[in-house]
């Protein structure tokens, strides 16, 4: 049988079982969201590990003319190669929904025996056999077909074929279909060849020895690899080195399990805001308990223990109540993830130092949260405990001398606010809690708009509506002269592009990354720098560079001149400005700039203004154009809409915010526990005086009001002190947004009509909180209430 | 019984001893050099005034108030002198307390109550501490009322309760502050008489009270005014 002082502790919490079920509750929540972050991170991280890494991902990727045996032979000399096996991408456009999408198939000598990268077949057919093509299953949704269906495929200059679907494999070195449109499949070299296509195999993958290699020691490999090939004759066209063992996706899933587990734990913060309010509660309500437990002898430490027992119980009652709910959230979750990186959760099983963990945190922040009322009240002198007078208010001001000022404002009005002041430091941590939620809300809102204003400063730039990629590059007066002669053409622009990299000091070269080439005074891309200038007529080698270009090559500041590595020809380039220009890492030059640093004065694709008009305007202009540039010689490898430009980015983005928005309302509901457990507390600690309010009158009406209006009154001030916390909240998630993307503006002012939203959201939390507060302050007889102690 | 065995001449004794408080912010003085001896076994009543500063000496004598100047010894402690954490320690296993309002915690039963002391102070044996508190609650007549919480006693039998649970340790000192002051005649009688046979029994007993009757009780009366001893300063040792 417990101590006596143990079995205290139990029938405390049995005495206050409303309240204290409340604060586990809200705990639970906080709890839970926390833990569902967690259970997701390591689920995704095994599945990571058993699911990628187990197909042995590609280290990096080299391009060259042609990949046979023999050249793989030699690749697979080179110190550091652990394998090497040859395939090729060949990019085309599928008919999906009668609008064309890109499509890119992949092939190689045997793709059921591809080592690197391991390839599996899901359904149907695999390998892919002769005349048909396996589709990727991150695809089949977006594609809208599956196995038996045919899809009509676009080679550029051929004619339009219908292919046969013959299963679903999956790769899970790819983004997923869906998310990136694009619809992926696999096909022999045979099948492309019959098609027409140019099936010869160019790329060079290849995995390395070490287990666990930097991204520099990849690159020095395949840069050795490049010097192998190169030996032989072949030369290569660029080099590909992602960043080792991880997922394309992989950087923006972690930081955003990353950002979201930090707002996990400002809801287990707020959890303890709760706690402190409980254990001040209580301990307030048993002073003259705690005197007298120190005149039989119990010393600080002893009284102290009590009452943390008693926190760390709540916190592992809410543990192993949050435990199942996060575990089934957190698989679910997961299962997006893995969905996001197109791999599936192999195992279900959460590891059990993540339950431990979970457990032990439960615990720990109430005992940490209870921890400085505990102090307090343990150290109180016995003389003092034993002369407390109970928990009747302490008459202080209540702050609202103006509201009694102002005509109008009923007796009961006022009464209800001063009450509200009356637990001045519960009130408090009620209102942080509350406002907590709010500001996370409108800082999820605020980038909401801060996301979509970026993605309008990205495409205000680009004034043209279609681009269409030519397949072979041509002179710029006559394709634009073609274009222009088409029926709804607004404008056209041929743009020059080169694909170039950064020599790096290390002697390896960076990334490849794209430069586009308008013509000088484009009316169809107008861009407003944010640092330095946009080019001008005497420029000779300028560049203007994105910000994400920027992150991936540190050292493109603008006013540096730096080599840049272009058809294997490397020169100064000076870096004359800065623009946000989205997530793809891209610079910017004159067409005649380009065309005289490389000798290539031809286009490689034409940008359309088509005007007004809808999508199906577009389409038929697309067609136009397409057969017109086809007439002339001059086939269209591919064409993209703006509109689905910016359809697929918003796709990305607004996914990303919308999780993160996930984690306000969790907020937001503990938020509303605590008031609802507060106000429980308010009307236990005056049932007395509710008692003498119905004795002289007041009916049930009254008392409802008094407490929904008393609650409302912490929920407004709330909602006010959300508005500024939001802002270092709306800072606080423009920068994460900004790891986990691409950087977006802050928007420093609350969205206004976030603010509404949030008015309207906080008064419904403060009527759901108060209302069973509220009730109970009705139960009961007026006797009984007045002989309340 | 206790942990005061070594006595000099008095239990306790007051040297000078004043105790100063604050009231809005103009210090008053509750106790104002008080000298004074009681010696082992003594029932001492206090009787005064309200406001005399009967119930600042007793807290001064449990140790849950500090003189503002002067000394206050029980046995060979000096309370005056001792941590908060060192005056816990000796106040649970030395000193019993009862109040006149019972202080029984209302979440546990009256056994439970009676336990809670060893509890904090481990003087028994777990397996001990329940048949004592049976046994002092027997002693006390209210056996028959163990397993109810003090919402189910009445006024005289709390009072009982508590009483056995200032028991709980042995301390050598019992302190009564207004034990019959919520007790009808009767009960207060039947109070009084279990004080004295408790004193009879080695207990040294300060009761505070406004109760006259409880008087013929005593071994000595001790009158205070304004904070001052009036009468009855000199003990059997003094």
């Amino acid at each position: 049988m417990p101590d006596a002082r143990w079995r205290k502790v139990l029938r405390d919490v049995w005495e206050h079982k409303a309240r204290t079920l409340l604060v586990i509750l809200a705990m639970m929540v906080g709890l839970a969201g926390a833990g569902t972050i967690l259970d997701a991170w390591a689920l995704v991280q095994r599945a990571t590990e058993e699911g990628y890494l187990s197909s042995d991902p590609v280290a990096a990727t080299l391009r060259t003319d042609i990949v046979d045996s023999a050249l793989l032979a030699t690749v697979r000399t080179v110190p550091g190669v652990r394998d090497a096996q040859a395939r090729r991408t060949v990019i085309a456009r599928a008919l999906v929904g009668g609008a064309w999408r890109a499509a890119w198939l992949f092939t190689a000598d045997d793709l059921a025996g591809r080592r690197i990268g391991k390839l599996r077949g899901e359904a149907g057919a695999w390998p892919p056999p002769a005349g048909a093509f396996v589709i990727e299953r991150s695809s089949v949704s977006y594609a809208g077909t599956g196995v038996g269906d045919s899809v009509t495929l676009n080679f550029g200059a051929g004619e339009l074929r219908s292919i046969p679907v013959a299963g679903i494999a999956r790769d899970v070195s790819l983004a997923p279909g869906w998310m990136e449109h694009v619809v992926y499949g696999f096909a022999t070299p045979a099948t492309l060849a019959s098609l027409g296509v140019n099936a010869t195999l160019t790329d060079v993958v290849l995995v390395v020895d070490e287990a666990h290699p930097s991204q520099a020691s990849v690159r020095r490999i395949a840069f050795a690899v490049k010097a192998a090939i190169e030996a032989t004759g072949h030369p290569v066209h660029d080099v590909d080195v992602p960043v080792p063992g991880e997922h394309i996706h992989a950087a923006q899933m972690n930081s955003l399990l990353y950002t979201q587990g930090a707002f996990g734990l400002l809801a287990l913060v707020v959890c303890g805001f709760l706690v402190v309010n409980l254990m001040a509660a209580m301990l307030a309500g048993q002073v003259r308990e705690i005197g007298v437990m120190k005149t039989l002898g119990a010393s600080g430490g002893q009284l102290a223990a009590m009452y943390l027992a008693l926190a760390a119980g709540l916190g592992l009652v809410a543990s192993l109540g949050a435990i199942p709910v996060a575990a089934v959230a957190g698989r679910a979750y997961a299962g997006v993830k893995a969905d996001l990186l197109n791999f599936d959760v192999t195992g279900y099983a959460i590891p059990a130092w993540v339950i431990l963990l979970q457990v032990l945190v439960g615990m720990a922040v109430p005992v940490i949260a209870a921890a400085l009322p505990v102090r307090q009240a343990a150290r109180m002198s016995v003389a003092s405990a034993l002369r407390d007078v109970g928990i009747s208010p302490d008459g202080r001001d209540t702050g609202e001398p103006w509201l009694a000022r102002r005509g109008g404002v009923s007796r009961a009005i006022l009464f209800s606010v001063r009450n509200a002041f009356r637990r001045r430091q519960r009130m408090a941590l009620t209102l942080l809690a509350i406002a907590t939620g709010g500001a996370v809300y409108l800082g999820a809102r605020n980038l909401r708009v801060a996301v979509r204003g970026s993605l309008d400063l990205v495409f205000a730039s680009q004034q043209y509506d279609v681009s269409l990629r030519l397949a072979t590059p041509q002179t710029p007066d006559s394709t634009e002269s073609i274009v222009r002669g088409v029926a709804g053409v607004q404008g056209a622009e041929g743009w020059g592009a080169a694909r170039a990299n950064a020599p790096h000091a290390d002697s390896t070269v960076g990334n490849i990354f794209s430069i586009a080439a308008p013509p000088l005074g484009s009316r169809l891309f107008v861009a407003t720098p944010t640092a330095g200038r946009w080019l001008v007529a005497s420029d000779t080698n300028a560049l203007v560079v994105t910000r994400s270009l920027q992150l991936q090559e540190p050292s493109l500041q603008v006013g540096t001149t730096v080599d840049l590595t272009i058809g294997g020809r490397t020169g100064p380039w000076e870096v004359v400005g800065l623009i946000d220009g989205g997530p793809a890492p891209t610079a910017w030059t004159t067409r005649d700039v380009l065309a005289r640093r490389t000798g290539n004065a031809r286009i490689s694709s034409v940008m359309v203004a088509t005007g007004p008009g809808g999508l199906a305007t577009q389409v038929d202009l697309i067609q136009r154009a397409r057969s017109a540039l086809d007439a002339a010689g001059m086939p269209v490898g591919s064409s993209q809409l703006l509109s689905e430009n910016r359809r697929v980015m918003e796709d990305h983005l607004l996914m990303v915010v919308d999780f993160l928005g996930v984690m306000a309302w969790v907020m937001i509901t503990v938020g509303g526990m605590g008031l609802a457990s507060t106000m429980g507390l308010a009307v236990l600690e005056r049932t007395r005086e509710i008692g003498v309010l119905r004795a002289i009158g007041a009916n049930h009406g009254a008392i409802l009001t008094m407490i929904e209006v008393e609650g409302l009154v912490v929920a407004l001030l709330g909602w006010l002190v959300a508005l500024p916390l939001s802002i270092p909240m709306s800072v606080a998630l423009g920068e994460a947004f900004g790891r986990v993307m691409f950087r977006v503006p802050l928007i420093l002012v609350p969205e206004a009509s976030g603010v509404w939203r949030w008015l309207v959201v906080v008064v419904a939390v403060s009527v759901v909180a108060c209302a069973w507060p509220a009730l109970r302050a009705t139960r009961g007889t007026i006797a009984r209430a007045l002989a309340y102690e | 019984m206790g942990q005061i065995d070594s006595m000099p001449e008095a239990l306790i004794r007051f040297r000078d001893v004043s105790k100063t408080y604050p009231i809005a912010g103009v210090p008053f003085t509750a106790l104002g050099g008080v000298t004074l001896d009681i010696a082992a076994g003594e029932f001492v009543v206090v009787v005064g005034e309200s406001g005399s500063g009967k119930s600042t000496l007793l807290a001064l004598l449990a140790g849950i108030d500090r003189p503002s100047q002067g000394e206050v010894h029980v046995g060979d402690v000096a309370l005056h002198a001792i941590s908060e954490r060192e005056l816990s320690a000796w106040r649970g296993r030395s000193i019993g307390i009862v109040f006149q309002f019972f202080q029984l915690l209302p979440t546990l039963t009256a056994c439970e109550n009676v336990m809670l002391p060893m509890d904090f102070c481990g003087t028994y044996a777990a397996r001990e501490r329940r048949p004592r508190a049976l046994a002092l609650l027997d002693r006390l007549g209210v056996a028959d009322q163990a397993n109810k919480l003090p919402s189910r006693l009445s006024g005289g039998q709390q009072q009982r309760v508590a009483v056995a649970r200032a028991l709980a340790n042995n301390p050598a000192v019992l302190l009564a502050d207004e034990p019959t002051g919520n007790l009808d005649s009767k009960t207060s009688q039947s109070l009084l008489e279990l004080l004295a046979s408790l004193s009879n029994e080695g207990h040294t007993i300060v009761m505070v009270t406004h109760d006259r009757a409880a008087m013929q009780f005593a071994s000595r009366t001790i009158a205070l005014a304004d904070g001052r001893v009036v009468s009855g300063a000199e003990g059997l040792h003094a």
